[in-house]
């Protein structure tokens, strides 16, 4: 139950969805930008937010595009996980999107809510950072198009009143070589103790991580290990561990020694597999 | 031949569950109903220094804020030891501090959130032994200054602990001097949650006249009436309880909780109805839990693997206060050696207060926990007396003439027959030594097994009753206070009636809502005993009405009553069985051709009460606790991957000597709905404390249940050794599944991985930790 009243807004265009955002903030009220609303459900009703309003964002018709033309795939914040699944246009996106929650909540949650949410682990942002995509963004200051990477720093860094409008994935991506590999606690429908991510261009592996720290990335130092063909899998593994941007993350899901040796276990069968062609 | 008795009998309720059309107590549509919500306490243990609610009782829509000092009145089952709101001091966190009663749900919500607490912060315990610490902080200052509603309950003053049982036979100093080899090993078992779909909820109104109204989702409507009747010197017969539907209890719904905040509620508002509701969340942290459990157990044996002696210690976590739990440290010290013959024992089974959230029944009533401790240490011993774990279970099997831990001499009745379901068990699960089975690089197939028994700890004279009437077509009504929460005990109490009249269970209507003005009391739906009471007391109605039958059958046909027989619906005399009067016809009495009128309308009624039950002695255990056990054996089979030690469950194998197979398909899933929750708990389920005793993400996000989709191949097997003095011959069962099912699954994982695994639950990373230990 979510205890309070609150105003629904549904827009039609962009520009009247970010023009309410700033009505409402000039009449004092703090609004959220919705398309799924599983987060915001359970953050109200846990009492951890109270917005006044619901901008939802839905029914403009740059966020619902799901479309491939002149070289890129675009897809808009308010598709949901389930639609690009089963699109199949960029698999490795539809693997993140197939293993985040269960069936009926991938039927709900939308690409833009994954990014721009609180949970930590923001799995669609894995593909996203290792295809080279752009986002574009909508707020009080207008459209721009950026690549995803600069406004992705574990999360979202968003200005005021701004929010994803769509992202945009280049065609070589959609069909390269990749792999998708997330570990949990117990259960397929769980959140990440592990989750690596690998996208492979010309021949150089791209690797992408959540859940072993507290937010997802992507490092430079350490693809140049993974692609240190004189090390062997094992080593390469292990180095890795020594190179996380923080120590590793621990919660009830999983302690950070735990998430590690899972980490290592996971890139060593990885780079196996891949050296051995099996990816 | 039986006409009811160990046929596949659907379930009476089954169509109005699947179909959605079955009730529950908070589906009722309803309007101008109140609601109620809580605040509860954010900290484990501290002191309340002040409650701001001038806030909440400001907004608008709320009629009454309340708080400890509204409610002086202690309650327990017990031992009086718990408020129904914190006063001066919170004992856990989530511990109902302040409730709200406003004209809906989200406005008592909001205020809720309006209430400001001052608390200033104590010293936390999170386990027994640090409970038991010299100089631990005492959670209650006088342990022994409570009420208690019970003799046998032993608080010792200046500790931690709320009661204490002790068993002794025989010398172990001298049995332990003999042995070849000796166990010793520590236990440790933290608390979980029984997690009912349906979450606890309850309403409550008084009437103009004082009669108190209560509809609840509970296990126990008459110690509802009785408790609320003591605790506010209320008549008992002013207290109306109505239990619809209840959907899943697990023991968790036993306990009278919600019911008090919600006459609170009512009676703050000038009887207005109020329901009180809570969210998953607090359901999980406020309501009762499941017992933790720390144990030491030291078992000795000759060379030959025969047990000589046992020295068992076990220190339950009972959390902040004791509801039942005294009951359950009694019911583990009955049964504390597992099934086997045990002629030196000494066992200290003691019930400890702790800043976790209360504890309360749990399916089994502690047994799960105790036989995880026993029968782990039963395999290490398997492995130090290189015997196979099922041999040595078989060897020390225990058997007619045994005495049990508080030596009541074991015949066939009583104890059923241990060996045979060890040897079917062998052969349903194509048991193979329970060695590890390499079955590909870093993979391996193991099975572990565990034996299981209980008896029951019911109150020695608790007591059950049935009532059946007619209707005019000459099917039957049978009205008992056993309430409906998926055990299937009214479809089988409908075929014990069915039995008794030689009818067709179709014609037997069961009222499934419990209404505790109109159902003669039945102690509580718990302790897997519907089938032996209230089946006793549908025994007595049914042999009062075929007497009543009779006597009207007699005056109709003119003949001696003894002649009378009464069967497919219909009465006759056994001479003449042509000349019937069909049930319909006789059942309001009969009416002859010529209009006079014979005999009278036929009421069936029976009462029940246990006899023969005793309390334990206090310096040697020594008594009779339930009227029975039920013994059986399970088998796990575990697939382990070794390197990145994660497992999964291949199959589980339960054999039990129910004694009488009544109804072989709702008994088989009923025992297999247990595995499945034994298997659950072992595996994923605890809930997770910080240091300050704050529970860790206490939500089904995070904490995991076993879900369609996982579960094992289940095989379901029984052994029929009939126990004498119950209805059919049908022991109880229904909790049983559960019992060996972690215990199991241990030996399975501890026999795959090469390790002794001593802690629930066992989730991959609680493996990785022991084996990683191991390697430094």
């Amino acid at each position: 139950m979510i205890p309070f009243d609150f105003i629904y807004c549904r827009p039609d265009s962009l520009k009247e969805a970010s023009d309410v955002y700033i009505q409402l903030r000039n009449e004092g009220k703090t609004a959220v930008y919705y398309a799924g609303g599983s987060e915001i459900i359970t953050m109200c009703r846990s009492g951890s937010i109270r917005p006044d309003a619901v901008i939802d964002i839905k029914n403009i018709p740059e966020c619902t595009v799901l479309k491939i033309d002149a070289q890129k795939l675009h897809i808009g914040a308010a598709c949901t996980l389930n639609q690009i699944k089963e699109s199949k246009f960029f698999p490795l996106l539809g693997l993140a999107c197939g293993r985040i929650a269960d069936h009926t909540n991938q039927c709900r949650i939308s690409l833009g809510g994954n990014l721009c949410g609180t949970i930590i682990y923001r799995e669609t942002s894995l593909p996203l950072m290792l295809s080279d995509a752009d986002i574009t963004l909508y707020g009080p200051e207008g459209q721009r198009t950026v690549p995803f990477l600069a406004v992705f720093n574990g999360r979202m860094q968003l200005k005021a009143g701004e929010f994803a409008v769509q992202v945009h994935i280049p065609d070589w991506a959609l069909e390269a070589r990749c792999a998708h590999i997330k570990r949990t606690a117990n259960e397929k429908i769980d959140y990440p103790l592990v989750n690596v991510t690998a996208l492979w261009k010309d021949g150089f592996m791209r690797a992408a991580f959540c859940g072993i720290c507290s937010h997802p990335f992507r490092s430079g130092q350490i693809e140049a290990v993974l692609n240190d063909r004189s090390l062997s899998c094992d080593v390469r593994a292990e180095k890795v561990l020594g190179l996380l941007p923080e120590p590793p993350y621990g919660d009830v899901e999983g302690s950070g020694k735990y998430r590690a040796f899972i980490l290592r276990n996971t890139l060593s069968s990885l780079l196996e597999d891949a050296e051995n062609g099996k990816i | 031949m039986y006409k009811a008795i160990g046929k596949n009998i659907q379930r009476k309720e089954a169509w109005d569950k699947v179909t959605g059309k079955a009730r529950y107590t908070d589906d009722l549509p309803e309007t101008g109903i109140l609601s109620a919500r809580l605040l509860t306490s954010k900290y484990a243990h501290a002191r309340i220094l002040h409650i701001d609610i001038s806030e909440a009782l400001a907004l608008n829509g709320v009629k009454s804020v309340l708080t400890g000092s509204d409610c002086p009145e202690l309650f327990g089952p017990l031992v009086l030891d718990r408020p129904a709101l914190a006063r001066d001091v919170v004992r856990y966190a989530g511990e109902p501090v302040a409730m709200v009663v406003a004209k809906d749900e989200p406005t008592a919500e909001q205020a809720v959130r309006l209430i400001k607490v001052e608390y200033e912060q104590l010293p936390v315990i999170l386990t027994p032994l640090q409970a038991l610490a010299d100089g631990a902080y005492l959670i209650h200052s006088k342990t022994n200054g409570y009420r208690k509603v019970s003799t046998d309950i032993y608080p010792e003053a200046g500790t931690n602990i709320a009661s204490r049982y002790r068993m002794r036979k025989g010398d172990i100093k001298e049995a332990f001097d003999r042995c070849e080899f000796i166990v010793r090993q520590r236990f440790f078992l933290p608390p979980s949650d029984h997690l009912a779909m349906e979450v606890r909820t309850a309403r409550a109104e008084i009437s103009s006249e004082g009669t108190v109204l209560i509809t609840t989702s509970s296990q126990s409507p008459y110690a509802v009436q009785n408790q609320i009747s003591k605790a506010f010197l209320i008549p008992s017969g002013q207290i109306h309880v109505h239990v619809p539907f209840v959907g899943g209890g697990f023991g968790g719904k036993a306990p009278v909780t919600l019911e008090i905040l919600a006459v609170l509620a009512s009676r703050s508002v000038g009887g207005k109805a109020v329901r009180v509701t809570i969210p998953r969340e607090q359901d999980m942290v406020s309501a009762p839990c499941r017992i933790g459990l720390e144990a030491d157990i030291r078992i000795g044996a000759n060379k030959e693997g025969i047990i000589q002696a046992m020295e068992l210690t076990y220190f339950l976590d009972c959390g902040a206060y004791t509801d039942i739990s005294p009951y359950m440290t009694k019911a583990i010290a009955v049964d504390c050696t597992g099934p086997y013959h045990v002629e030196n024992l000494s066992c200290d089974a003691l019930c400890v207060y702790t800043n976790h959230t209360y504890a309360t029944s749990y399916r089994s009533f502690a047994r799960e926990s105790c036989t995880f401790c026993i029968e782990r240490a039963m395999d290490m011993l398997a492995r130090k007396c290189a015997l196979d774990p099922l041999e040595l279970r078989i060897k020390n099997a225990i058997r007619p003439g045994s005495l049990t831990p508080s030596q009541v001499l074991c015949t066939p009745s009583l104890t059923g027959d241990l060996t045979q379901c060890l040897n079917k068990v062998k052969l349903l699960s194509e048991w193979d030594g329970g060695n590890a089975l390499t079955i590909k690089q870093d993979t391996v197939r193991a099975k572990g097994i565990a034996c299981l028994w209980k008896t029951e700890t019911p109150p020695t004279d608790a007591v059950s009753g049935a009532l059946i009437t007619f209707n005019p077509d000459g099917s039957v009504n049978l009205i008992t206070g056993v309430v409906e929460m998926g055990s299937g005990g009214q479809t089988h109490l409908a075929q014990i009636l069915a039995e008794k009249l030689r009818i067709d269970p179709k014609q037997v209507h069961v009222v499934m809502e419990v209404d505790t003005r109109a159902a003669p009391k039945h102690w509580k739906t718990v302790a897997s005993m519907t089938e032996y009471m209230a089946g006793h007391a549908v025994v007595r109605a049914s042999d009062d009405m075929i007497e009543q039958l009779r006597i009207n059958g007699a005056q109709a046909l003119g003949c001696p009553a003894e002649e009378i027989e009464v069967a497919n619906g219909r009465v006759y005399s056994r001479k003449n069985p042509e000349n019937f009067i069909a049930f319909k016809d006789i059942v309001h009495g009969y009416k002859a051709p010529d209009g006079s009128s014979i005999g009278e309308p036929v009421l069936g009624r029976g009462g029940f009460m246990l006899k023969g039950l005793t309390a334990l002695d206090p310096q040697t255990g020594k008594g009779k606790t339930g009227p029975a056990w039920t013994l059986g054996a399970q088998v796990v089979e575990v697939e382990a991957d070794l390197k990145t030690c994660t497992y999964r469950i291949i199959s589980a194998s339960t054999v039990m000597d129910v004694g009488r197979v009544i109804n072989p398909e709702s008994m088989r899933s009923m025992v297999a709905g247990g595995m499945s929750m034994g298997i659950s708990m072992a595996s994923r389920e605890a809930f997770s404390y910080n240091s300050e005793g704050i529970p860790q993400a206490p939500n089904l996000r995070t904490y995991k249940l076993l879900h369609i989709g996982q579960e094992p191949d289940f095989r379901v097997s029984f052994v029929e050794t009939p126990e004498s003095e119950s209805p059919y011959g049908v022991r109880s069962y229904s909790e049983h599944g559960i019992i060996g099912m972690a215990a199991a699954l241990g030996n399975a994982l501890s026999a795959a991985f090469g390790a002794e695994f001593t802690s629930l639950p066992l989730t991959p990373e609680k493996l990785w930790r022991v084996l990683s230990e191991e390697n430094t």
